[in-house]
């Protein structure tokens, strides 16, 4: 589905990112792990079409291109409830007012949520916040979901909730993290580091 | 000494009865400077979003002449609306001189550059994750630009308030395109001048309170507003 060789993000004379190869399979869990500063948002942001300024090659159809989302380590979150967040980006597709409630609503619930909905932006906590904006990523329904330390601020709950939707979801995941991720996932690990990547595959 | 607290106080009394002149001049104040500020505003806003979204030298050289367009004084302006309105000029047909369309005219452009300009600071100032998370959720240019304003809007109303408060304080474009004739395209600015060179400091006065108390409300609103803003933040 997308073909990563050689790449290299350098920025102010350092190498921020370096991978030799990657593959991404139409159905793969893909876990990028590696140190602070080792380059982990750099790829996502590359595999998303965020950051265009690099060195190597990158495959992929259109089709993925245009239905590749990003959440960020960070998410952000518009003015207004956490259902209208969740139901933005269904504006663009085509279904009815009710419709995108349902989903959204779907999606929220499977996240653990579903009872904030109606609750402000303003007013959540870091993990919900995170919840949120995977709910919102999640509900366009993405050739390839990249996410940026998922599980970060989650509780065990939370965490719990996160890993069986990923592990449901029916598209490529791919997953950037400091640490090791739960097994659940059976991600296939891509460890980054510093000056020089190595791969390691934990798939049994 | 004595003339100022005579003038202050029979300005209150014109203001109180409703002197004819004051109010028409205040009236046409107020009336030429919306229509001047809404027309820029439905034009600059979407240029300001434009040039934000558009990375080039060309998006940046106008942003750069936008900037030093603020500068320009009115009396400038007047004189290039003069020009191009009078029987001369290449729309002169119009018959723009002389009229408080004119007037409107020049304000635009004095309103435009500044809220371009103060627009694309505010568009500039937004996380960076705005435009991100929309453009990895493949949201067409339409919501993006409702987005924008709605996450800029207090940016843009400062935006829009200080071009209206530049507009309805200038002097130059109402002089020199509207003529200052009575009761059509006579203004606060253009009256206060000439009731004071004339003498009629109360009738001056009046409109000079007029003046301060629209910009003690925008400063009041501006104040408000910011307030809210950072209301809703914490």
């Amino acid at each position: 589905m997308i073909d990563v060789t050689d790449l290299k993000v350098v920025r102010q004379s350092r190498t921020i990112c370096q991978l030799d190869t990657l593959q991404i399979g139409s159905q793969d869990r893909i876990g990028i792990v590696g140190s602070n500063g080792s380059g982990k948002t750099t790829l996502l942001k590359v595999l998303a079409g965020l950051e265009t300024d690099y060195h190597g090659h990158m495959n992929g159809s259109p089709e993925v291109r245009n239905h590749t989302t990003y959440v960020h380590q960070s998410p952000f979150l518009f003015r207004g409830t956490v259902l209208q967040n969740v139901v933005f980006g269904l504006r663009m597709k085509k279904f009815g007012r009710r419709e995108r409630s349902q989903m959204a609503l779907a999606w929220l619930n499977a996240l653990g949520i579903a009872h904030l909905a109606e609750r402000s932006t303003q007013n959540l906590s870091g993990g919900e916040r995170r919840r949120t904006a995977m709910a919102r990523a999640l509900a366009v329904q993405p050739k390839l979901l990249l996410l940026d330390e998922p599980l970060a601020d989650l509780d065990p709950g939370g965490i719990d909730a996160v890993v069986r939707v990923i592990h449901e979801f029916p598209h490529a995941v791919v997953i950037a993290s400091p640490v090791t991720l739960p097994a659940e996932l059976s991600c296939r690990i891509v460890t980054l580091e510093r000056q020089k990547p190595h791969f390691a595959d934990a798939k049994p | 000494m004595q003339f100022l607290s005579e003038g202050v106080t029979h300005a209150f009394r014109l203001l109180i009865v409703g002197d004819a002149e004051v109010i028409s001049a205040a009236w046409n104040s107020v009336w030429i400077s919306i229509s001047a500020v809404l027309l820029a505003t439905a034009v600059s806003v979407p240029m300001a979003i434009v040039l934000y979204e558009t990375k080039s030298w060309v998006s940046s050289s106008l942003v750069v002449l936008f900037r030093a367009a603020l500068n320009l004084p009115t009396v400038f302006i007047g004189l290039v609306c003069y020009a191009v309105f009078s029987r001369q000029g290449p729309l002169g047909s119009a018959e723009l001189l002389y009229s408080p369309f004119g007037v409107v005219t020049g304000e635009f452009m004095l309103a435009v550059p500044i809220v371009v300009s103060l627009t694309f600071g505010t568009l500039q100032g937004l996380d960076t994750r705005i435009l991100e998370t929309m453009r990895t959720l493949h949201i067409g240019s339409r919501l993006r630009w409702i987005t924008y304003i709605s996450e800029a809007r207090l940016g843009m109303m400062v935006a829009v308030l200080t071009a209206f408060s530049r507009c309805i304080t200038e002097l130059g474009i109402a002089m020199m395109v509207g003529g200052n004739i009575k009761f059509h395209t006579r203004t606060l600015t253009t009256a206060t001048a000439l009731e004071t060179s004339r003498g009629e400091f109360a009738r001056g006065i009046a409109m000079c309170l007029i003046l301060l108390l629209i910009g003690g409300c925008i400063t009041v609103l501006l104040a408000w507003m910011q307030r809210t803003q950072e209301s809703i933040r914490e």
